[in-house]
């Protein structure tokens, strides 16, 4: 008949006093599964939806806080400033590829450019079947004018954030190489509806203008040839481009072609800096000719002045890696560079749910500490009844630890009970009350917040196409009370360590029992 | 007959309305193995008080006592209690959730004497001895009257295999036909089991059927004749 035997008869044995405790336990765990199920569904919530969109990481100038440093400056340094623009520097984006969670970087700059001596995919569209491509005036005068109709997309790097989500699909020849970005190598990738179309193959060499012909007067008087203008290309590869458009917008009736994803010529960065050198340092001379006093202090440009970098976007391992990645990093930014995660916009979305997290989080402590002066409370009491069966106890050599744990043990037993019965009724409110407080909760955000009405609360994940849409339904429709495994779980830890607590101010109660003192009194 | 306890100068008082009052004074004596002793004086002669430091619920001012030899100090009350002695109360003590063989049961498992490997069936045994048949030992105590109490407490106190039993007024809540009985099984225990019975009593019945009957008196115990 050891103490755990004992306990255990006990519990059986004074059933009311038993069943007694077990609801209070019961209870106790309906509230705990409550603010558990809600907090662990809105976390969850979260997750899902970051596991979901893409893992991208912006890399870019603060402008907003540059031109509030440069705007306070004095006007004399305030020049200074300018000159010294904070730039995205190829060697810090370089130094952040070293992090292992990087699997790839897009420094992608998008030109709109020309076709020459090929077709490029009609859109079909009402722009080009009702005046594309022509202007009219109030007076009537209609003035024809050459539009681009491809987007030429240059990246620094031999792979692109598309590559990896399968959004381009080389499905002939290959993507350039890092030897080719390093020497800027006149080599592209069309896509396949493009070649079918012109018949274009592996090895064929594509002609695309820089500048439209309508405008070479204007380019011609630099002393800039139809040479000059035209970059040639080899096709190393052929890409499917998985994009589609909903050619049942109005945003699409009023597409040009450069919009079309079949349009679209992947390049390394350098190929268009060489090409658009050609032309570009003849104007330079020109301009420089005809005004020598604004070019005194001016650099002489090169290939890679006309590969701007503006923006790098890191493509990561893992959605749930980003709030890490941004703040392992952000520390070591250089002044006026920012690394956007679009956390605000998640955040904004997301505060329904951390409303009902931090909510659920508080009736989580409330509970169990309430739960522990309760039981703490009950058990005191209990002694108080059970004196003498422990004085008894004590006279016939028992310890006092195997007092302590026998009583813990009936703690436990009764505990574990009741909150095994709130695990199936807590399971089924928690889902009930979660629905309730989430839906009020949206109706409030809804009241009060300052969302955008006009795209009904849809944000869009980023400034460019890497981010990946986002809508506050998105995030709400991964929001499901479930009472899993783990929350179970924490339920038993928390309900044990409830217990443990409420132990032990009783136990310092048996510690000071006297069992003469008990038993004298008793007789 | 070897000494199973002995109390040397043994001094124990308390604080009366600011007046401290001795109840053991240099109080010396030594208690034969296998003897019925009873303890007796007038009420507030401190009885109970020394039963209960030689019990070791309670601690002596000064003094020593030796168990077969050995300083209860070096010992250990806890161990002492669990080890060496069983205790009969008035109130006869059983566990109230508990049956009477389960309440045998417990001394059994906390004593750390060796006890027998069938310790249900020596349970059972051991309570028949005493008059409670297995139907009545699988009862609730607070089922049993409290004759059948007195002598499952009885039956406890020797469940660990001690050689040294106390009792205090163990017949006190008793009706004269169960009290008989009671001291039969005390008598018994000293004479077929070879154990010590110290008995504090105010019954004659009960001294009178004792080996030894010491009087405490001004602190001090005095065997009668």
């Amino acid at each position: 008949m050891n103490f755990f035997t004992r306990a255990l008869k006990n519990v059986t044995r004074r059933m009311s006093k038993s069943i007694l405790l077990a609801i209070t336990f019961f209870l106790i765990g309906n509230l705990v599964i409550i603010g558990l199920g809600i907090n662990n569904a809105s976390e969850q919530a979260k997750v899902e939806t970051r596991r979901k969109m893409r893992a991208v990481v912006s890399y870019e100038v603060d402008y907003q806080a540059f031109w509030d440093y440069a705007d306070n400056l004095p006007e004399e340094e305030q020049q200074e400033a300018y000159k010294n623009y904070p730039q995205v520097k190829m060697e810090d984006i370089k130094n952040l590829m070293t992090d292992e969670r990087v699997k790839t970087v897009n420094i992608v700059n998008s030109n709109m450019l020309y076709s020459n001596g090929f077709e490029t995919v009609p859109l079909n569209n009402e722009r080009e079947n009702n005046g594309g491509g022509s202007i009219t005036y109030e007076d009537g005068t209609t003035v024809e004018y050459v539009e681009p109709d491809l987007r030429l997309q240059t990246n620094f790097f031999p792979n692109m954030i598309e590559l990896e989500d399968n959004m381009y699909e080389v499905v002939e020849g290959r993507f350039y190489n890092q030897e080719e970005v390093d020497n800027g190598a006149m080599v592209c990738l069309i896509t396949d509806k493009l070649a079918d179309l012109n018949n274009l193959r592996i090895g064929d060499q594509i002609s695309i203008d820089l500048v439209g012909r309508s405008e070479m007067q204007y380019y011609q008087q630099s002393g800039i040839t139809e040479e000059d203008i035209t970059m040639t290309l080899e096709i190393i590869g052929i890409f499917h481009n998985n994009e589609e458009l909903d050619e049942n917008s109005d945003e699409y009736q009023w597409m040009s072609r450069y919009n079309s994803p079949d349009n679209i010529i992947l390049a390394p960065a350098l190929a268009y800096g060489n090409a658009y050198y050609q032309m570009g340092i003849k104007q330079w001379e020109y301009g420089k000719e005809q005004n020598p006093e604004y070019y005194l202090d001016a650099e002489r440009p090169t290939p890679e002045s006309y590969t701007y970098v503006n923006e790098a976007v890191f493509l990561l391992d893992d959605p749930l890696h980003v709030d890490e990645f941004v703040a392992d990093h952000q520390a070591d930014l250089k002044e006026y560079m920012l690394m956007d995660a679009n956390n605000d916009t998640f955040k904004k979305l997301a505060r329904p749910l951390d409303t009902l997290s931090l909510f659920s989080n508080i009736i989580v402590w409330i509970v169990a500490i309430n739960a522990v002066v309760i039981i703490t409370l009950v058990t005191a009491l209990t002694l108080k009844t059970r004196e003498y069966e422990i004085g008894v106890l004590l006279s016939m050599g028992v310890s006092k630890m195997k007092v302590v744990a026998q009583f813990f043990v009936e703690l436990i037993v009764v505990a574990l009970i009741g909150f095994t019965l709130s695990v199936a009724s807590g399971s089924l409110i928690a889902k009930q009350v979660g629905k309730l407080v989430m839906d009020y909760q949206v109706d409030t955000e809804k009241q009060y917040s300052d969302l955008d009405d006009q795209n009904n609360g849809t944000y869009y994940w980023g400034d460019t196409n890497y981010f990946t849409e986002l809508s506050q339904d998105d995030l709400l429709a991964e929001y499901e009370v479930q009472i899993n495994p783990m929350i179970i779980g924490e339920i038993y830890i928390l309900g044990i360590g409830v217990v443990f607590i409420s132990i032990l101010i009783p136990s310092f109660m048996i510690m000071r029992f006297n069992p003469k003192k008990i038993l004298m009194n008793q007789n | 007959m070897s000494t199973i306890l002995k109390l040397e100068n043994l001094n124990y008082g308390y604080e009366d309305g600011g007046y401290k009052r001795q109840i053991l004074k240099d109080l010396s004596y030594e208690f034969e193995q296998g003897q019925f002793y009873t303890i007796l004086g007038p009420s507030g002669s401190g009885k109970t008080t020394l039963l209960s430091i030689i019990a070791g619920l309670d601690k002596q001012e000064s003094g020593k006592i030796y168990y077969e030899g050995d300083d209860l100090d070096k010992i250990g009350l806890y161990k002492y209690r669990r080890n060496k002695i069983g205790i009969v109360f008035q109130q006869y003590n059983l566990i109230s959730y508990l049956t009477g063989l389960e309440n045998i049961e417990l001394a059994m498992t906390e004593t750390d004497n060796s006890i027998p490997k069938n310790q249900k069936e020596v349970a059972y045994a051991l309570l028949e001895k005493f008059g409670i048949v297995k139907s009545k030992a699988d009862r609730l105590v607070t089922k049993l009257s409290g004759g059948e109490q007195q002598r499952v407490a009885i039956a406890r106190a020797i469940a660990s295999n001690v050689d040294l039993i106390f009792a205090d007024e163990p017949t006190g809540n008793l009706d004269t036909a169960t009290e008989q009985e009671i001291i039969k099984i005390f008598r018994m225990l000293t004479e077929e089991f070879g154990k010590t019975v110290i008995v504090v009593t105010h019954s004659n019945v009960v001294s009178g059927l004792s080996d030894h009957r010491v009087l405490l008196n001004e602190g001090q115990l005095i065997d009668i004749q």
